[in-house]
């Protein structure tokens, strides 16, 4: 995707907290194909093990690119994933939006609280997520997306759904 | 009526552990979790740390082993301490955190304060102890016996019994085939360790770590959807891939089996990387060991294999299991990284990630699989759980290795075999 000439100065906060709330109402209905068109083709979905990590040195609970986007959407699509068969209902609320408008992305940070409920059990997942987003034609895309869990130090229950 | 457990004075584990059958409260009952506290994971040796984790003065791990929480401390001497993470003053742990680097170790309760050696070497207003208060006498526990092999540290929490040498036996082939595809020899496992929750019994974990028979049901959303994955190995009940039990309760899958069967082919283990774009690992494994032996070394790649009882050489991944309780475990997992092959480094690291822990495209149905299993032998009938798969097909080379197909459960009952030497032995006597 060649560099957008849309200026995000022009891009309001309104339309970015609805971008927010549209890619996290998609991952709580389990709307795979609708999610993964939200990515830009230089993408990158990471979900690191600390703050602070460095991921070409240290292993991370998700570093996906582009195509491995893809693929963790077509193996959930298969509907055999009994990791999520059957799918979790999800619900997250995301506040505490800060943005820092650069000239070609948006930087993003929100906190997030989700609830899960599956089979018996309720389990509260809550962290800071960071985006970068950037324009293209009149779409907003997602660059990268970098979730970092509260208790991500700590061990971690199946991680199957989108976070 | 309620139905009420009878009390059971003595366990008998030669009846739950039997040659084709196991009894199902062997994975439910909380005696037999604390029986296997005792004998397994204290009185027997088990994995805690690797000496990469550690390598500067002052560099500790906290790592648990049974019920107890050890820390593994680098001393300024380079040797590793191994003690109990308890204040020998008033019994405060010494380290909250599960690693970092201290020049001492300071109490929090009353600050005395010990040498990366274990000797107490300050604790405030001294002078108001007895004349009888032994500075001397009142360092760190270490634990009664450590020892490693190519780099892994072992425990055993008793003084006597069989070395770790002796309790290896024919898994050191295994640690030194995975050390072998370094051109120095040494791993690194520096990654960090994912940290996945099992809500399962850590033997369940064990089991499946060295099971052939699962891949298509369980991994079935896997093979469907990645092709590369599903065409890497033969996974047809006919694959030559054989299930080896090696005694000591040390099993593996033998996937080099396989890749020997496939030809020539170069890093399949690797998921088919093209050895054109590792020229300089593959050079320097030709310089280390000669090109035909460095062929045969990446031709068949690492082990993948669980050694009694808390430590798989899963490929190109370490995995540790962790009991917690009857139903619940903790598994982690590090990716391995070879000295001398930093081109295939980072590849290994984000292999490990596809594949491995919570967010894994295979462990996570594992781990749901597991709940399973978990919850589905709570109930109690049927009583016995059948392991009898290929038991009349084994084969027993002259050196006393047995193997079967790759569907087959020798590799589960080489397990159990053992556990029921361990669990059956009088008190007092080692396994
Ligand atoms: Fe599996």
């Amino acid at each position: 995707m060649t560099a957008s000439p849309v200026d995000c100065k022009s891009i309001d906060r309104a339309t970015i907290e609805q971008f927010l709330f549209h890619e996290a109402r998609l991952q709580d209905e389990h709307r795979y194909d609708e999610w993964e068109a939200l990515w830009d083709d230089d993408a990158l979905y990471w979900v690191p093990m600390r703050e602070g990590a460095d991921p070409t040195r240290e292993v991370s609970y998700v570093y996906d690119n582009r195509a491995r986007i893809s693929s963790r959407v077509r193996q959930l699509k298969t509907g055999l994933r009994h990791a999520q068969a059957p799918q979790s209902k999800l619900r997250r609320t995301i506040s505490n939006i800060e943005i820092a408008w650069g000239d070609n992305e948006l930087m993003v940070e929100a906190n997030f609280v989700l609830i899960e409920s599956r089979r018996q059990a309720l389990t509260i997942w809550g962290g800071r997520t960071s985006y970068v987003l950037v324009p293209v034609g009149d779409d907003i895309k997602l660059r990268r997306k970098t979730v970092v869990l509260v208790n991500c130090e700590h061990p971690i229950d199946n991680l199957a759904f989108l976070i | 009526m309620n139905m009420i457990a009878p009390v059971q004075a003595r366990i008998d584990y030669r009846h739950l552990v039997q040659d084709g059958r196991l009894h199902g409260s062997l994975y439910t009952d909380p005696a037999i979790f604390s029986d296997e506290m005792e004998r397994i994971f204290h009185g027997g040796w088990s994995f805690v740390a690797h000496d990469s984790e550690i390598p500067n003065s002052g560099d500790f791990v906290v790592r648990r082993v049974g019920t107890q929480t050890l820390l593994a401390v680098r001393r300024k001497d380079g040797e590793i301490g191994i003690y109990y993470n308890r204040c020998p003053h008033r019994g405060a742990s010494l380290c909250q955190s599960a690693s970092g680097n201290r020049s001492r170790i300071t109490c929090p309760y009353h600050a005395w304060t010990f040498a990366l050696d274990g000797r107490l070497i300050g604790l405030p207003d001294e002078d108001a102890y007895p004349a009888d208060f032994s500075k001397a006498d009142s360092g760190l526990s270490p634990v009664a016996r450590q020892d490693s092999y190519g780099g892994f540290i072992f425990v055993n929490l008793v003084p006597n019994g069989i070395s770790l040498v002796d309790h290896l036996g024919r898994a050191t082939d295994l640690i030194d085939n995975l050390l072998a595809l370094s051109p120095t020899g040494r791993i690194r496992l520096t990654a960090g360790w994912m940290k996945h929750k099992m809500r399962s019994n850590w033997k369940m974990i064990v089991e499946n770590q060295v099971d052939g028979y699962h891949a298509h049901a369980v991994h079935g959303s896997l093979i469907t959807a990645n092709r590369v994955f599903a065409t890497v190995r033969d996974r047809k009940p006919t694959s030559p891939t054989r299930v080896r039990d090696f005694g000591k309760g040390h099993t593996d899958i033998d996937h080099p089996s396989d890749y020997r069967a496939a030809g020539d082919k170069l890093f399949r283990w690797t998921g088919g990387i093209a050895p054109e774009r590792l020229p300089n690992y593959v050079k320097a494994m030709n310089d280390a060991y000669g090109e035909a032996e460095a062929t045969r070394l990446l031709i068949e790649g690492p082990p993948h294999s669980m050694l009694f009882p808390n430590l798989s050489l899963a490929e190109m991944n370490i995995m540790v299991i962790e009991p917690i309780s009857p139903t619940e475990s903790v598994q982690y997992t590090c990716p391995v990284f070879l000295d001398g092959a930093d081109e295939l480094n980072e590849r290994t690291l984000r292999r490990c990630e596809g594949a491995m822990g919570p967010a894994g495209f295979l462990i996570a149905d594992d781990a749901e699989i597991g709940e399973h299993t978990q919850q589905g032998v709570s109930n109690r009938e049927p009583e016995w759980i059948i392991l009898s798969r290929g038991l009349d097909k084994e084969i027993v080379q002259p050196d006393g290795v047995r193997l079967a197909g790759l569907m087959d459960e020798t590799s589960q009952r080489g397990f159990w075999k053992h556990y029921r030497e361990v669990m059956s032995v009088a008190d007092g006597d080692a396994a």
